[in-house]
């Protein structure tokens, strides 16, 4: 079997200083493999965003073992009206990326750039416009542009279409599923919506309270939870439906 | 797109372009020489010659209110240049980083804007003695902490937004997120900052010229003009009139072109 892309073991992680530093993450181990898509599903300050900061870097206060491998994981951040510089195109915005990566040529970012635009879905007449000129479903489409077009292997998606309406969901849910397949990407997917995870993700971790309380197949948590706070969360999802 | 039209903008372009003409003019030509004395026109009113008058001394004041825009426009310009990018660069600092130099830095704002500049002005020229570039420095620095203090505001307020995460993530270099992603939201603002700034800065070198330091007699600036005219009041008023009407337009100029920007600003 290949070597994991993330591989956690025995995190802690704390939050605040001083007197106010207090443990947020408590022994949590998770691995994801090349290809696979992870969902973190578990209430608000249940710690599932601090795990993602610590994947990605922007959480340095952890002790525990945190192997990454893969270039520069990236996010797709939840509001699609914040995630996009409102000054800058879209262009200038992906081809930042493509220049921070040290594509030096002014042309071969460029067509990277639109190539990209095209992989998610959108044309190259997006490509000079600012974000105030882009539907909701179009920015998220340009920042999930702007979080591949590096070439990283891992994605974090932070609620990545909870700001959207139901049929734009569906479409971006899919749209990520394709991408999955055709660049072999892994996801580490945070949501409190359990069937939007459902969608997506082969493995489901449950958090509660800085730990992962249960781990396992989708099919398997969905249909035999075994921790009560698993039944608890999908008792009240049910009751939403 | 019917965009309503935007008068403050247009008026202030007007305006600004119309002093900031005549004062460049006046740096380059002017009818007569501004320093030249004579005796036969001594105090004579506004006629073919003369549109403007003459002073107590015979000298053309349309040729010293062009010079003296020059000067002023030119002050106000250098004082700007320093204050402003010194103060961004500072205030872009702060505002991103943040920290314990940022406290320390922001302090000694407060501290330098709790005086009124001119106040503040008048010791440092004290201590480095009159003269134009003496002036441009002591007011430079002293609108140093404005600016700072404006762009620290803006950049604060961006630092923590996703895109600007979404860079760090990318591995965006932190001078270019500064100067590269979080500037050109700023500009705006900053825009209009440097609107006000610009009357501040007309005002202050009129006041100090008013009071006798800055620009050495004969040169002359629109402040020492109106300085010089204050005993010609009633019986030349000319004097005063003319350079005190291009002040008053500069600055209402500018002051619109502000308005105007910050207009566009919440439309867009």
């Amino acid at each position: 079997m290949a070597e994991p892309i993330l591989d956690i073991q025995g995190l802690d992680s704390w939050y605040g200083r001083g007197r106010a530093r207090r443990q947020v993450l408590r022994q949590v181990c998770l691995t994801v493999e090349p290809g696979q898509a992870v969902g973190l599903v578990g209430e608000s300050g249940s710690g599932k965003t601090t795990l993602a900061k610590c994947v990605l870097g922007l959480v340095r206060d952890w002790q525990g073992q945190l192997l990454v491998n893969s270039p520069r994981p990236q996010m797709v951040f939840q509001d699609p009206h914040g995630a996009l510089n409102p000054a800058r195109t879209v262009g200038w915005f992906l081809e930042e990326a493509l220049r921070a990566a040290g594509v030096g040529d002014r042309a071969a970012r460029r067509a990277r750039g639109e190539e990209m635009l095209g992989q998610v879905g959108l044309g190259r007449e997006h490509y000079d416009r600012k974000p105030a000129q882009l539907s909701g479903g179009q920015r998220q489409r340009v920042s999930i542009a702007a979080a591949l077009i590096q070439g990283s292997k891992l994605i974090v998606l932070d609620e990545p279409v909870s700001a959207l309406d139901v049929t734009l969901q569906a479409q971006i849910l899919r749209l990520l599923a394709q991408l999955r397949e055709r660049y072999g990407l892994s996801y580490l997917l945070i949501s409190h919506d359990l069937a939007v995870v459902r969608q997506l993700c082969g493995w489901v971790c449950v958090m509660y309270q800085g730990q992962i309380v249960e781990q396992g197949p989708a099919e398997q948590l969905y249909e035999r939870p075994q921790h009560p706070y698993t039944k608890k969360l999908l008792a009240a999802s049910l009751a939403l439906e | 797109m019917g965009k309503r039209r935007n008068w403050y903008l247009t008026l202030g372009l007007v305006l600004t372009g119309l002093t900031v003409g005549f004062g460049a003019l006046g740096l380059v030509w002017t009818p007569y020489s501004p320093t030249a004395p004579s005796a036969a026109d001594r105090l004579a009113g506004p006629s073919l010659a003369h549109p403007f008058g003459c002073d107590h001394m015979g000298r053309d004041v349309l040729s010293r209110t062009l010079s003296g825009a020059g000067a002023t426009l030119s002050i106000a310009l250098a004082v700007l240049a320093i204050g402003f990018v010194v103060g961004v660069v500072i205030g872009a600092l702060c505002g991103y980083y943040g920290g314990v130099v940022d406290a320390l830095v922001m302090r000694v704002c407060d501290a330098v804007a709790a005086f009124p500049s001119v106040l503040l002005g008048l010791v440092v020229i004290a201590v480095i003695g009159p003269g134009k570039y003496n002036v441009i420095l002591a007011l430079g620095v002293l609108f140093i902490p404005s600016f700072a203090r404006l762009t620290r505001g803006e950049f604060l307020q961006y630092r923590d937004r996703d895109f600007i995460r979404a860079a760090r993530l990318m591995g965006v270099g932190g001078l270019r997120i500064l100067f590269r992603h979080i500037l050109p939201n700023a500009w705006p603002v900053l825009l209009s900052g440097l609107s006000i700034g610009f009357n501040n800065a007309v005002l202050a070198e009129a006041s100090m010229s008013y009071l006798g330091i800055g620009v050495i007699p004969p040169d002359t600036s629109l402040g020492r003009m109106v300085s010089e005219a204050q005993s010609y009041f009633v019986t030349a008023p000319w004097l005063v009139l003319f350079p005190a009407l291009v002040m008053i337009l500069m600055i209402l100029g500018a002051g619109l072109v502000g308005e105007g920007v910050r207009e566009r600003m919440g439309e867009g």
